[in-house]
């Protein structure tokens, strides 16, 4: 068997997919599309093969032809406007129980363990003294079953839900350019499930924040990941404090005066009473002044977010970028936190007169904001401007001129080729500028340009390993019963999703993902994939190759053994990892 | 002048398993370069252990002699005394916990040091914020892109070897992040092509996989291909299910001791590894720390005798190995309320080769009087990392770029290294 005309009869065969026909309507902002796919030399199927392989997390078995018989423009249109229903998905999703939550319910209900212990002892489940004696495993054996009883859940729980669902919305959906650009901002606006503080927050930042504005707005997507507790927390801003501002010079004022006339009232009448209130005030004070302000959000935010690190900004920028945002924080959302109840002791329209800005999950916090004059790259920013100013700042970053090249050159990183070509990043900055940051008319400018169909772009990507093992999943229709199951693979590839510790998000390159030890375990992915060797993965070659021709020469091999062997080394040779 | 052939005929191959046919690539080449017969055989390997979690070094080892130590944790005091079960000595002021007991010939033969009171600059008690920091190695910038380990082995010289930078962990850790080449492997027994079948068919398939992978046009998969088999045949999983460690050495049924011997195989393999990473976890004691027993004593007790079983191991490879631990912070000094700790500043850390300047604790510890502690509540970090890690870089592996590795940082090496 020669296994080269093999690879090559699967890989086309893989690399062609789907479409419907869509009407095709127009959006003043957005450029008409023209793909000149021609000029490059590209006949229909290999250019609906190539859209396929970018915009899609990898074509379905006769996909390509769909696509091509439909109209690559029509199939375009459709995925821009990203309104397919999702029946598949919403199947396969039924019985996810966290999907939907808002912030607040998941805070108060998936404790983290340092919450669960106290809010056990407080209701006198445990006493600190019984688990002295307690074994590891016992004891988080004894704490989960608390736990349960107490009504909480485990944090794993959300966790699991959350990567499932990526995979099924990858695999299944009908929005593909959606599922592939919530990937993609996801991994520009990273946040990580390995640290703690912003672990609850993933699943409602991605939905939330990411998901609805793909192909929306840059700005309105910048804005609502920096009003994110996820964002908040993840780059610290949420502990970034001032106390350059009215409200904590009259709040130290008020202290002093109290304690003058409690002294004096234990002077003369040798009286405590209020003392113990005095020093709890004492104690809040000095908390939030041991704070200070924390640079890293407003760092990342210029140099990773919309700037770029070359984007012309300096040291100075990024301080005085974090003094305009201090006070940017999650709303206190645990019912049993200190911050809550103070809060709403408050009520919302003395909070309101004071400054603060309270929306959904997010809080502007007047008392920790600095009132100061600011000059961000050049432009000032008088005394007293709250949180408009912040809001103001953020309007700068995004219609920048450095964030429209960052951007345009980020995306066409991941769509075109590793190093793409200054004429069509800069084609694609200018429509970033014109349209003030519309996601879709960059995209159209892309694949307008002669450089996407450049035969030299063919192919060229090297998948990521979440990108092969769903485009796997998708070449094969396959079933996949345990989702989990393939992200344990993925990891085993050496991308462990939503745990990338770093705000920069994976590395977009191939020479990141393609080393030794990854590319055997991609290999062995094939094998254990294709022969059914991965829990729950449930495959019909012999169907797959009667409808579709694809896998005629796999089928000629013989047996399905056979079929299953063939089918793991086409899904783990070379061709398969590029698209 | 050595050419390929010369080369396959020579004793070199006999480090290969089995049945390989022919020297890989990567190895005749840097035979090539480097005109020697076995290329890696003198290379020195960094080995380094990061402790998650944030490890007591207070209880770890103790400055049981400071009066204030007994007021802060009057319940988490230990010293050393003649019975057993109790803290060895080390210098009348600091003594070993009593789980660290298989570490203390090393210290005693003056290959172990231990520096004290080492910590970052950056004052987070965050697990996430600290161990960035300490893994890229700025601790005021999160956005460095790289770690410190990859900046290090890209300042070896040395030839990209597909085992240059082994990490034994199922992800990537920071510290290995960046343009160098890294790998990260949970089990080397992963390192082979895996499927149900005969060994026949196996073969036929891994055969299969190699040539496609010659044939293709993208050069980056090509090159990682050819790699791939040869690195693979190069391990030959068959010889690391069968490895049998030195005479008398147990290595711990633990993820440590497991990472440890893996990382001993592979330094005995000569597959060119310069720098090898290994993780324990568990090291948050908030909770009943206990004393000479409980959780810290347990971790401790696998911590020691999984270096220790690794350094007995290596026998005739000592020469060429340099160990050293991190851990992003210590603890507070005084016991909280539930027989822990919490998140605190500087910790201990343990540097183990025989090019270390050992049988010393390093350090600059003033006492634990509350107006010496940090925050009133903490040990303050009086060594930063970065001058140990830079100390035991560039005298272990023989680099001198402290720009590169640890841009932002201007101070002095510590002197632990010997000249």
């Amino acid at each position: 068997m020669n296994l080269k005309r093999m690879a090559k009869t699967f890989a086309v065969g893989a690399v062609m997919t789907v479409l419907s026909a869509f009407a095709q309507t127009s959006h003043s902002s957005e450029p008409r599309i023209k793909m000149p796919y021609k000029k490059t030399g590209l006949d229909s199927r290999q250019a609906a093969a190539h859209l396929l392989s970018r915009f899609s997390f990898g074509a379905t078995p006769g996909q390509v032809d769909e696509v091509v018989s439909m109209g690559l423009d029509k199939w375009l249109k459709q995925q821009l406007n990203a309104d397919l229903p999702d029946d598949e998905v919403n199947k396969r999703l039924e019985g996810y129980n966290t999907l939907d939550l808002d912030n607040s319910t998941i805070v108060n209900t998936y404790l983290n363990p340092g919450q669960l212990i106290r809010v056990l002892i407080m209701q006198h489940l445990i006493d600190k003294d019984s688990l002295q004696s307690a074994g590891r495993k016992e004891y988080q054996d004894k704490l989960h079953t608390l736990m349960v009883q107490a009504g909480y859940k485990p944090m794993q729980d959300l966790q699991r839900e959350l990567i499932n669902q990526k995979i099924i919305r990858a695999a299944y959906g009908q929005n593909q350019l959606k599922e592939v650009l919530t990937d993609f901002w996801f991994n520009h606006f990273n946040v990580s499930l390995t640290k703690n503080q912003c672990e609850q927050y993933i699943q409602t930042y991605e939905r939330d924040a990411i998901r609805p504005n793909v192909l929306g707005n840059f700005e309105t997507m910048l804005v609502a990941t920096a009003k994110h507790p996820a964002m908040l927390e993840y780059l610290d801003n949420a502990s970034s404090v001032s106390n350059n501002n009215e409200l904590i010079r009259k709040q130290e004022n008020n202290v002093q005066q109290l304690r003058s006339k409690l002294q004096l009232r234990k002077m003369n009448n040798n009286d405590t009473t209020g003392e113990a209130g005095m020093r709890l005030m004492e104690q809040v004070m000095n908390a939030q002044k041991r704070q200070g302000l924390n640079e890293n959000y407003a760092r990342e935010i210029m140099e990773l977010h919309t700037l770029g690190v070359d984007g012309g900004y300096t040291q100075k920028d990024v301080t005085e970028v974090a003094r305009a945002l201090t006070g940017w924080a999650p709303a206190p959302l645990y019912n049993n936190g200190i911050a809550k109840k103070i809060m709403d002791i408050a009520g919302e329209e003395r909070m309101k007169k004071q400054g603060f800005v309270h929306e959904g999950d997010f809080l502007f916090r007047a008392n920790r904001h600095d009132q100061g004059e600011k000059t961000i790259l050049g432009r000032r920013f008088p005394a007293n401007g709250g949180y408009q100013e912040g809001m103001e700042v953020l309007h700068m970053l995004a219609t920048h001129p450095s964030t429209a090249k960052f951007i345009a050159t980020k995306l066409a990183n991941r769509f075109v080729c590793d190093t793409p070509a200054t004429a069509l990043v800069n084609r694609m900055a200018d429509a970033f500028l014109q349209t003030n940051g519309n996601i879709k008319a960059v995209l159209i400018t892309m694949v307008n340009s002669p450089e996407f169909w450049d035969q030299k772009a063919l192919r060229e990507k090297v998948k990521s390993p979440f990108e092969l093992a769903i485009s796997a999943i998708r070449a094969t229709n396959a079933d996949i019963q345990q989702p989990f199951q393939i992200y344990a693979w993925c990891m085993k590839m050496g991308q462990r999703f939503y745990f990338y510790q770093a705000p920069t998000g994976f590395p977009d390159k191939a020479g990141y993902w393609i080393n030794t030890g990854s590319l055997l375990n991609r290999m062995n992915f094939g094998l254990a994939f294709a022969t059914e060797k991965i829990p729950g993965v449930k495959l019909n070659l012999a169907a797959l190759n009667k409808k579709n021709n694809n896998f005629t020469l796999a089928y000629a091999a013989g047996n399905n053994a056979m079929i299953s062997q063939v089918t793991g080394i086409l899904i783990g040779s070379p061709e398969f990892q590029r698209k | 002048m050595i050419n390929r052939r010369a080369f396959m005929k020579s004793g070199a191959l006999a480090l290969f398993a089995a049945g390989f046919g022919g020297v890989p690539g990567f190895v005749a080449r840097a035979a090539d370069n480097r005109k020697i017969w076995t290329p890696y055989k003198k290379n020195k390997v960094l080995v380094c252990i990061f402790q998650r979690g944030a490890m007591d070094g207070l209880m770890a080892v103790s400055p049981y002699a400071d009066p204030n130590l007994k007021l802060l944790r009057p319940s988490l005091f230990m010293s050393p005394a003649k019975t057993e079960g109790s803290m060895t000595d080390l210098d009348g002021r600091f003594a070993l916990h009593p789980s660290l007991n298989s570490l203390h010939p090393f210290f005693a033969e003056g290959r172990m040091a231990i520096v004290h009171g080492v910590g970052s600059p950056n004052n987070t008690r965050s697990h996430f914020d600290a161990q960035d920091y300490m893994e890229s190695g700025t601790p005021f910038n999160k956005g460095t892109a790289s770690g410190w380990l990859n900046r290090a082995v890209g300042l070896t010289g040395h030839d990209a070897t597909p085992f240059r930078a082994v990490s034994l962990t199922s992800a990537l850790p920071r510290s290995f992040y960046g343009d160098n080449e890294a790998l990260a492997i949970n089990n080397l027994q992963d390192f082979a092509i895996q499927m149900r079948g005969t060994p026949v068919a196996t073969h036929a398939v891994a055969q299969s996989f190699e040539q496609l992978y010659d044939q293709t046009s993208s050069e980056i998969l090509n090159k990682a291909g050819k790699e791939s088999f040869d690195a693979m045949k190069m391990l030959n999983v068959n010889n690391i299910r069968n490895y049998q460690p030195a005479q008398g050495v147990m290595y711990p049924a633990s993820p440590l001791g497991n990472a440890l011997k893996q990382i001993a195989i592979l330094i005995k393999m000569d597959v060119g590894m310069e720098v090898a990473f290994a993780e324990s976890g568990g090291w948050d004691t908030h909770y009943n720390q206990g004393t000479a027993i409980g959780a810290l004593a347990n971790n401790l007790r696998d911590f020691s005798n999984s270096i220790a079983a690794f350094w007995q191991d290596l026998a005739a490879y000592q020469d060429e190995v340099t160990l050293m631990t991190m851990t992003e912070f210590g603890r507070t000094a005084y016991q909280n309320g539930t027989g822990g700790t919490d998140h605190g500043r500087a910790s201990c850390l343990f540097v183990l080769g025989n090019d270390v300047a050992g049988g010393k604790v390093y350090n600059n510890i003033k006492s634990l009087a509350k107006a010496d502690l940090e925050d009133g509540r903490d040990l303050p970090v009086s060594i930063d990392f970065r001058s140990v890690f830079s100390a035991v870089a560039n005298g272990h592996l023989k680099i001198n770029d402290d720009k590169t590795l640890f841009p932002e940082w201007g101070g002095k090496e510590l002197n632990l290294m010997k000249a």
